[in-house]
C-alpha cells in the first residue's frame, strides 16, 4: 500500500515537472520539403535547368500543392534561385466523333523569387485521368541565363477516396463553370479548425482564374447524429482566391460540411459539400 | 441538528471540564451508526444499504436513478454543494452523470459514525455551501473485552430476492488490534405496488474494510485502512444505461497524538473507476428524419468510462489554550485527476458501421487544493458559548488534456492550462442555554464554493431529467452562499425536540441555461443547456425532530423536513422535495424489540416544468419490524424480521427520476450470530 501511494506522489511529481518545462524554443531551421515527395523531374529544354515537381502524394484531382525545385543543368548541385514558372497542364480527352477536347484547370504559378530555395506553387486538377490523359507542362525562364524553356510530364491524376473538389455551373444567369477546392483542414481534431477553400471560374478551355466576387458559407453536420457544431465562421475572401474560415468538431467520427457559393446573396451552387471523417 | 438520546444529562455535563461544554457547541448531528437504540429509527432493517439510513436523517433527502447508489440531497444541496468526505478524506465519483456518488461506495458496517453540518458550516473538510456529511470509518478498540469478535449475518429481502451476507472481525491485544467488516449483497429486480416487475432495478456488490490500528503507548497512535467496494450490473431504471463496473479502493494512514493537545495526521489515496454499459438497453433508434442514403433506424452503442484519483492528507491539532477557548487548526490538501470519455458507436440498418465518435465528456484534469481551517470556541459565559470558525482553499485547476483545450476551442473560448483561485468561508455560532432544558444556538456565514469539473468542462453530459445535454462554462464563478440558521432545542427527561431552520440566500447559483444557439447532440436530447451562474437563488429548509418517552420501554419519534427553493425570486427550484413525515413508534423490553413506522410526503405541487418537473401525488408507507436476541452457549443470536410498505402502496417520491415506482411489499428477514 506505501508503495502504491509512494508510486502516485512520483507520477504526480513527475506530471507536475513535466508540464512545468515544455517552454522551449524552436530553432529548428524550416526545411520546405517536409512532408513532400518527388513526383516528377525532367530538363527544360532551353532554359539549362532540370525541374523537379514535388507534392505531397501523388496528383489527385483537387488542389495540389505543387513545389519545383530548379537545378541547374550543368552544375546540378547549383539550385536556382531566381525563375518564373507557369504551370501549363492540359486534360486532353479523346471524343467519338472529331477532334479531342483540350482544357487547362486553375493552377497557382509560383513568385519569381524562391522562397527557402523553392517554389511553391499549386495546381487545382479539376478531373481525375479517367476521361483522358492529364499532361503537366512547366515552363521555366531561368533569370540567371536568361533562356527559357519547357518540360512535359504525362501524369496520373488520381481520384481520391473522399472528394476534395467541387466543379459546378453556377445556377446564376451567366452559368459559370465554377471550380470549389477544399484545402483545410488536413489534419482535422476535434475542435476549432481552420477551413480553406479556393474558389476558380473557367473564362475559357484554357482560363482558370481565381475568383473573389462570391461568398462562401459553411454548414458542418454530423450526418449519423443528426447534429451540427455551434460557432463556424464562414469563409471570407483573403486574395488570389483563397477562403478562410473556422470549422468546429465536436468530436471524431464522420463530418459532412455542407458548403454554399453564393452571389450577390443568392446561392448558386447545388448541394456541395465535403465529407471528412477522423 | 441534534439527535435526541444523544444529550449528555445536564447536570453532569456543567459539573465538568469545559471540554465537554465545548463539545457539545458544535451544531452538528452525530449519529453512532453502532447504537443500536439510536440507529434503529434509522434505518428500515439491520442489513440497510447506506441510502436507506440517509433518507432518515434530518435534513437529507436522495435523488434516485435506480435501486442503487442514490444521491444524497441535504436541505436542497446536492453534488458539487454538498462536502461528502470519509473521515475528512476527500473522494469523488467517476460519473459524469452523478451515478456515483460517494456514499454509493461506503457501507453501514463501515462506518462509526455520520457526521452532518448544514449549510456554509460544513467547510472543516473544504469550502462548501450546502454542508457536510463526513463519515467515520470502523476501528478496533485497544485493550478491552471487545477486541476479539466475530460475527456473521444473513438478510433477505423478498420484494427483490435481495441476499445479502454481512461480516466483521476483530483481533487484539494491548498494542495492536485488527478489524475488518464487509458485506456482499445480490439483489434482482424489484416487485412494485402494482405488482409490476421493475427492469434494470438489480445490482451486486461486494464490500471489504480492514482496519489495523497500533498503539504504542497511551498517547500515540497508528491506523491503517484498507477499503475495497465494487459494484456489478448495477441498473439505472431512470436512465438510458446501466453500470457494468462501479469501483473504489481506498488506502489510509493515519497517526494521532492525544496530550493536552490532540494531533491528528492522514495520509490518503482513494481510485474510483466507473463503466457504464447500455449493452443490456435496447440499441434501435428509429430516427425522425431518414438521413440520405441511409436507414431511419440506427443502433447505437456508447462506451462511457470515467476515473477518479485522489491523493491528500491533513493535520489537524486541536488546543486547549486557556480555560475557556478551545482552538481547531486544519491544514489539508488534495489532487484529484479525474476524467471520463465517450465513444459512439453506431450502425444503420443494412450499412457497414459509422466511424467511431469519441470524445472527453470529462477532459482529463488535475485539481489541487490546499486548504486550512481555523475554528475556535469560546465560553463567554456558563450560559453562551461563541464559536467561529474561518476556511480558505486555495484551487489550482491543471487541464491535462490538450483534447479539452480543443474540444472547447468550438464554443470560442481559448482555455489556459491553469486556472486558479482562492475561495473562503466564514461562519459565526453562538449557543446560548436559556434555561437547562432549553437552548439556541444561531449561525451565520458566508462561503463559496468551486464549480465541479463537469460544470466548469462537462461536453455534452445527457441528463435524463431534463433531456437536455448540459455543457460546462470554464469562466464559472464561485458559487455564493449567505447562511443563516437557527437550532431550537429543548430536552425534558421526556420529550426531546428539535427545531432547526435555515436560510441560505445564494449567489451566482450555478444551473444550465438553455442555449438554443447550439445544437443538441443525442437523437433522444431536447436541447443545450449551458452551467450558468444565476445572479440569485433561495433555498430555505426546517427539520423536526422529537423524541418522546412517555413510560419506560415506549418511545414515539416524529422527524419532519422541509425544504422550500426559489431561483430568481420567481422561478421553482427544480428538485426540491415536499413536505416529509416519519413517524414511528417502538415498544423495547430487554432483548425485544417491536416498531411501527409511517412514512408520508405531502404532494409536491411547485414544480418547473422547464427542468422536466411533473407533479408528484401524495404517500404513505407503513412499515413494521420486530427483533429478539438471545445466548445460546456463547453465541449471539439476534433476528430480526419486518415488513417494508406494508399495504404494497405503488408510489415514488418527488426525487426519483424517471417517475419509477419504489418497491411494494416486503418481507426481510435478518439473522446475526456473534460470538
Amino acid at each position: 500500500m506505501k508503495t502504491n501511494i509512494l508510486n502516485i506522489i512520483i507520477a504526480l511529481l513527475v506530471s507536475t515537472m513535466l508540464f512545468s518545462c515544455k517552454d522551449e524554443v524552436e530553432t529548428t531551421k524550416v526545411n520546405p520539403l517536409e512532408g513532400f515527395i518527388k513526383l516528377e523531374e525532367g530538363y527544360a529544354i532551353g532554359a539549362a535547368a532540370k525541374v523537379e515537381v514535388w507534392g505531397k502524394k501523388n496528383f489527385f484531382m483537387g488542389y495540389n500543392n505543387l513545389t519545383v525545385i530548379l537545378l541547374d543543368s550543368i552544375n546540378p548541385t547549383d539550385t536556382l534561385k531566381d525563375a518564373h514558372i507557369y504551370f501549363q497542364p492540359l486534360m486532353t480527352m479523346p471524343q467519338t466523333t472529331g477532334m479531342p477536347m483540350k482544357h487547362a484547370c486553375p493552377v497557382e504559378n509560383p513568385d519569381e523569387a524562391a522562397i527557402n530555395g523553392v517554389f511553391p506553387g499549386a495546381v487545382a486538377f479539376v478531373m481525375p485521368s479517367m476521361g483522358g490523359t492529364w499532361n503537366l507542362g512547366v515552363y521555366v525562364h531561368n533569370h540567371k541565363n536568361d533562356k527559357s524553356g519547357t518540360v512535359n510530364f504525362d501524369i496520373t491524376v488520381d481520384s481520391p477516396t473522399t472528394s476534395v473538389m467541387s466543379v459546378f455551373t453556377s445556377q446564376s444567369p451567366d452559368s459559370a463553370k465554377l471550380v470549389l477546392s477544399l484545402l483545410q483542414p488536413l489534419v482535422p481534431q476535434v475542435g476549432m479548425n481552420d477551413i480553406e477553400f479556393t474558389l476558380h471560374k473557367k473564362a475559357s478551355m484554357m482560363e482558370w482564374p481565381a475568383d473573389s466576387t462570391y461568398t462562401i458559407e459553411i454548414a458542418p453536420e454530423m450526418p449519423s447524429m443528426g447534429h451540427g457544431s455551434p460557432n463556424n465562421v464562414n469563409p471570407v475572401h483573403v486574395g488570389n482566391g483563397h477562403y478562410k474560415g473556422k470549422v468546429n468538431f465536436t468530436m471524431t467520427g464522420e463530418w459532412k460540411i455542407n458548403v454554399a457559393v453564393k452571389k450577390d446573396g443568392t446561392t448558386v451552387s447545388k448541394n456541395a459539400y465535403f465529407n471528412i471523417t477522423f | 441538528m441534534h439527535l435526541p438520546g444523544k444529550a449528555e444529562p445536564r447536570k453532569q455535563k456543567s459539573a465538568i471540564s469545559d471540554t465537554v461544554k465545548l463539545k457539545e457547541v458544535m451544531v452538528m448531528s452525530n449519529i453512532p451508526l453502532d447504537n443500536k437504540d439510536i440507529v434503529n429509527f434509522y434505518r428500515t432493517n439491520q442489513f440497510s444499504t447506506l441510502d436507506n439510513i440517509n433518507a432518515r436523517l434530518g435534513g437529507l433527502s436522495l435523488i434516485k436513478r435506480g435501486a442503487y447508489a442514490l444521491e444524497p440531497q441535504m436541505n436542497g444541496f446536492s453534488g458539487g454543494q454538498l462536502n461528502v468526505t470519509i473521515d475528512g478524506m476527500k473522494m469523488f465519483g467517476a460519473c459524469t452523470d452523478k451515478m456515483d456518488p460517494v456514499t454509493s461506495y461506503i457501507e453501514p458496517t463501515n462506518l462509526k459514525m455520520i457526521r452532518l453540518k448544514s449549510g456554509t458550516n460544513g467547510s472543516e473538510n473544504g469550502c462548501n455551501i450546502g454542508g457536510s456529511m463526513d463519515m467515520t470509518l470502523q476501528e478496533p478498540t485497544l485493550n478491552t473485552k471487545q477486541s476479539d469478535f466475530s460475527s456473521i449475518a444473513f438478510g433477505y429481502e423478498s420484494v427483490s430476492k435481495s441476499r445479502n451476507v454481512l461480516f466483521s472481525v476483530g483481533l487484539g491485544n494491548k498494542k495492536w488490534a485488527w478489524m475488518a467488516d464487509g458485506v456482499y449483497r445480490k439483489t434482482e429486480n424489484y416487485r412494485a405496488g402494482n405488482g409490476q416487475i421493475i427492469p434494470f432495478t438489480q445490482f451486486e456488490k461486494t464490500n471489504v474494510h480492514s482496519v489495523l490500528k497500533f498503539s504504542p503507548d497511551k498517547m500515540n497512535s497508528f491506523k491503517a485502512d484498507i477499503l475495497f467496494d465494487m459494484a456489478n450490473n448495477v441498473g439505472y431504471p431512470a436512465l438510458p444505461m446501466d453500470v457494468s463496473l462501479a469501483k473504489a479502493s481506498l488506502f489510509a494512514l493515519e497517526f494521532q497524538r492525544k496530550t493536552k493537545l490532540k494531533l491528528k495526521a492522514k495520509l490518503y489515496f482513494n481510485q474510483i473507476i466507473h463503466v457504464m454499459d447500455d449493452s443490456k438497453r435496447d440499441s434501435l433508434y428509429l430516427l425522425k428524419v431518414k438521413p440520405v442514403g441511409k436507414s431511419d433506424s440506427v443502433y447505437m452503442r456508447m462506451d462511457m468510462p470515467g476515473k477518479s484519483s485522489t491523493l491528500g492528507a491533513y493535520v489537524q491539532l486541536i488546543i486547549p489554550w486557556n480555560e475557556n477557548n478551545r482552538l481547531t487548526l486544519k491544514v489539508d490538501n488534495y489532487s484529484n485527476y479525474s476524467i471520463a470519455e465517450m465513444t459512439m458507436h453506431m450502425r444503420y440498418a443494412g450499412f457497414a458501421p459509422e466511424p467511431p465518435m469519441y470524445m472527453q465528456t470529462w477532459p482529463a484534469m488535475l485539481r489541487n487544493v490546499a486548504g486550512i481551517y481555523v475554528e475556535n470556541s469560546t465560553y463567554l459565559t456558563q450560559k453562551l458559548v461563541l464559536t467561529a470558525n474561518v476556511r480558505m482553499d486555495y484551487n489550482i485547476d491543471n487541464l491535462q488534456s490538450e483534447y479539452g483545450q480543443q474540444q472547447f476551442s468550438i464554443f470560442n473560448y481559448s482555455l489556459d492550462k491553469v486556472q486558479s483561485k482562492l475561495i473562503k468561508s466564514v461562519n459565526l455560532l453562538a449557543r446560548y442555554d436559556f434555561t437547562n432544558d432549553f437552548t439556541l444556538t444561531s449561525t451565520i456565514g458566508h462561503s463559496e464554493r468551486m464549480p465541479t469539473i463537469g460544470e466548469r468542462l462537462g461536453f455534452y453530459l445527457f441528463n435524463a431529467y431534463d433531456g437536455y445535454d448540459y455543457i460546462g462554462n470554464p469562466d464559472m464563478k464561485t458559487e455564493k452562499s449567505n447562511f443563516i440558521k437557527l437550532d431550537f432545542q429543548l430536552t425534558k427527561p421526556k420529550i426531546k425536540l428539535n427545531v432547526s431552520p435555515s436560510i441560505s440566500f445564494l449567489n451566482d447559483y450555478i444551473m444550465g441555461i438553455t442555449d438554443t444557439k447550439i445544437q443538441a447532440m443525442n437523437f433522444y436530447a431536447n436541447g443545450i443547456r449551458v452551467y450558468t451562474n444565476v445572479p440569485s437563488a433561495k433555498l430555505f429548509s426546517t427539520d423536526l425532530q422529537l423524541l418522546y418517552t412517555p413510560i419506560q420501554n415506549f418511545s414515539a419519534f416524529w422527524l419532519s423536513k422541509f425544504t422550500f427553493g426559489e431561483i430568481n425570486h420567481t422561478e421553482a427550484m427544480p428538485l426540491i422535495p415536499p413536505l416529509k413525515n416519519i413517524i414511528a413508534i417502538q415498544y423495547q423490553k430487554d432483548e425485544l424489540q417491536v416498531q411501527a413506522e409511517c412514512e408520508t410526503a405531502l404532494a409536491q405541487n411547485r414544480i418547473n416544468i422547464n427542468y422536466g418537473e411533473s407533479k408528484t401525488p401524495a404517500f404513505a408507507v407503513f412499515n413494521i419490524k420486530g427483533a429478539y436476541g438471545f445466548t445460546l452457549s456463547k453465541v449471539l443470536l439476534n433476528f430480526s424480521t419486518g415488513i417494508t410498505n406494508l399495504f404494497n402502496k405503488a408510489y415514488y417520491e418527488h426525487l426519483d427520476w424517471g417517475r419509477i415506482y419504489r418497491p411494494g411489499r416486503s418481507l426481510e428477514l435478518y439473522i446475526k450470530m456473534s460470538y
